[in-house]
């Protein structure tokens, strides 16, 4: 569905933003896209979405490569991709059914069709009630399922999701990630990039991480980074090298945790860290477990 | 790509309400500026119409002193009948005279009183075989007969008119062209800020996939309509303008066909409109394409 060909993306004056990526998303995968900040995972989505196109290399979508495609067919390519931010890019002006009708009346559908398949995505999402509401008297997950059924309402090839959860309480995450997880196993490919570590270890799907712009990993069934292979016996996947940076905010959790003593190997332990970074981390890391122990 | 007029009309119609200052300004901006334009193109009109009347009525008037002997008159006579180039001649006397210059400065008491028929100059009208002609014939005989006071030909008049007329329009049209600029401007600028507080829309638009033409177009659709309201305006004002010239010439002598035919007006009419919907669709282009980033 999605093939990245030894792509790199060069921003102006920068270094590169994605560094000879090469890799295959099969038709109707979940794939988990993770990575620190500035690792290249939205370039990864822009480029999928010809926001941008690669400085080298081939992207094909659905078989074709659309690093060649004329300026106006990437209309056509974007109503086959789905897509879902977490700022939710709702219109404050329109009610809930004509946020998700707009995506539709853009692209010229007839009115009789538009009313139908609005109804329906929005039951799907479980909002049919709140069709008429505006997205400012919505909650959080409400509106991101709004923008879920935006995305979906043309019944997309693949759903790109960018942060999905990443402005949402982890009980309310729960339910956009079984929504899309029901998108998923309708055919839809879903490539949802994330930090959220509960997501990505409870889900166990496809993880690709990048790292300043390079694969470090692709495992199937996989999980955020390390910590759990480490210090919990619950899995029993492999253990998968570590990237330089994920290793260090390990490190900083384990400090926090007075779990350092367990790996010796890493890297030294860098003293001007912001706690609040610090905090951050060690408090997602603890409330996965958390909630981990409840599901395994 | 299913791009209903509905659809255009009722964005275009929500558009310049939510912009309703910048469109009032573009569209205010468009029509002083074309009812400039307009109203040099009538006045062109006119004063050509007039001037083609004044040319085809006498081809050379010879003024003789106010109370000339008879024997200058006498001289003058012969020397006219001398003159081939000339066919014929009809003499105003003094009393004629007097009346036609009370005729022509009718309302303007105070020059009316000055005036008696022993102080105007009587005139010579003469019609020649080929009216091209005039100024070798006026050299003749504004050079030194006794007696004449001043020989005119509608050349004369006509360059001057032309002159004043052509300096005139050059003014005119030099606010109208600046004007017509800043209106430009002024709707490019309208679209940005429609485009700018559309942005939200404009974004998601293009995420879910719309085409460009469908995303440009309302905005295209609003500068239309700006330059076409504007134009609508100048249309009323050039109208006025030209019920002034009706007016002006139906008590002014000099202008007495200085009007122009309603064809004519129609003509301009529509090249103002024409002028507008261009101002507006080539601003609101170059916004789309500056700021509309597709």
């Amino acid at each position: 569905m999605i093939r990245f060909d030894d792509v790199t993306k060069v921003y102006k004056g920068g270094s590169p933003a994605l560094k000879n990526i090469t890799l295959e998303i099969q038709k109707g995968e979940f794939v988990f896209l993770v990575g620190s900040s500035g690792s290249g995972k939205t370039t990864f989505l822009k480029l999928i979405l010809r926001e941008e196109k690669p400085d080298q290399g081939a992207i094909y979508v659905a078989g074709r490569d659309i690093g060649v495609l004329s300026a106006w067919k990437v209309p056509h390519l974007r109503r086959n991709l789905g897509c879902v931010f977490q700022d939710f890019r709702l219109l404050p002006n329109k009610t809930v059914a004509e946020n998700v009708a707009f995506a539709l009346e853009v692209i010229g559908r007839p009115r009789q069709v538009i009313t139908t398949q609005v109804a329906q995505v929005l039951d799907l999402v479980g909002l049919g009630q709140k069709a008429s509401r505006m997205p400012d008297e919505l909650s959080g997950g409400e509106q991101q399922r709004v923008a879920i059924a935006r995305a979906f309402v043309n019944r997309p090839l693949v759903l790109l999701a960018d942060e999905p959860t990443g402005n949402l309480d982890p009980a309310t995450s729960q339910g956009i990630m079984s929504l899309l997880d029901r998108i998923n196993r309708t055919g839809t490919t879903v490539l949802m990039a994330t930090h959220d570590v509960g997501i990505v270890d409870s889900m166990r799907r496809r993880v690709i991480e990048l790292d300043r712009g390079t694969l470090v990993r692709d495992q199937a069934r996989g999980v955020y980074g390390l910590t759990d292979e480490m210090h919990s016996s619950t899995s029993g996947l492999p253990a998968v090298p570590l990237s330089p940076a994920f290793a260090e905010l390990l490190d900083k959790d384990n400090r926090r945790s007075g779990k350092a003593d367990l790996d010796k190997q890493k890297l030294p332990l860098s003293d001007d860290v912001p706690v609040s970074d610090a905090g951050k981390g060690n408090s997602r890391v603890s409330s996965v477990r958390a909630r981990r122990g409840s599901r395994y | 790509m299913g791009l209903s007029v509905e659809y255009v009309a009722k964005e275009t119609a929500t558009n310049l309400w939510r912009n309703r200052l910048m469109a009032l300004a573009a569209i205010l901006t468009v029509a002083v500026s074309l009812s400039l334009v307009g109203t040099a193109l009538l006045l062109r009109q006119a004063v050509n119409r007039q001037i083609g009347a004044v040319a085809s009525n006498v081809n050379l008037q010879i003024f003789v002193n106010p109370g000339a002997p008879k024997s200058q008159l006498a001289y003058i006579r012969q020397e006219i009948k001398a003159t081939p180039q000339i066919e014929s001649c009809n003499y105003l006397n003094s009393t004629e005279s007097y009346n036609q210059a009370k005729q022509l400065l009718k309302g303007q008491k105070t020059v009316l009183s000055v005036l008696s028929p022993g102080t105007v100059p009587t005139d010579f009208r003469c019609q020649l075989h080929n009216p091209n002609q005039a100024a070798t014939v006026g050299a003749l005989f504004s050079a030194g007969i006794p007696g004449v006071y001043k020989v005119t030909w509608p050349g004369q008049s006509i360059h001057v008119m032309e002159q004043v007329t052509s300096v005139l329009q050059l003014i005119l049209l030099i606010v109208a062209i600046a004007l017509l600029v800043s209106s430009l401007v002024l709707i490019l600028n309208a679209i940005r800020m429609a485009i700018f507080s559309r942005r939200r829309e404009v974004s998601v638009m293009k995420l879910v996939g719309a085409t460009n033409w469908f995303i440009r177009i309302p905005f295209m659709a609003e500068g239309l309509v700006q330059g076409f309201l504007g134009s609508l305006v100048a249309v009323g004002i050039v109208m006025l303008s030209n019920w002034g010239l009706s007016y002006l010439s139906d008590r002014v002598q000099a202008l007495s066909q200085a009007t122009v035919p309603s064809g004519d007006l129609l003509v301009t009419e529509i090249l103002v409109v024409l002028v507008g919907l261009i101002v507006g669709v080539v601003g609101s282009s170059v916004a789309v394409r500056k700021f509309l980033d597709v």
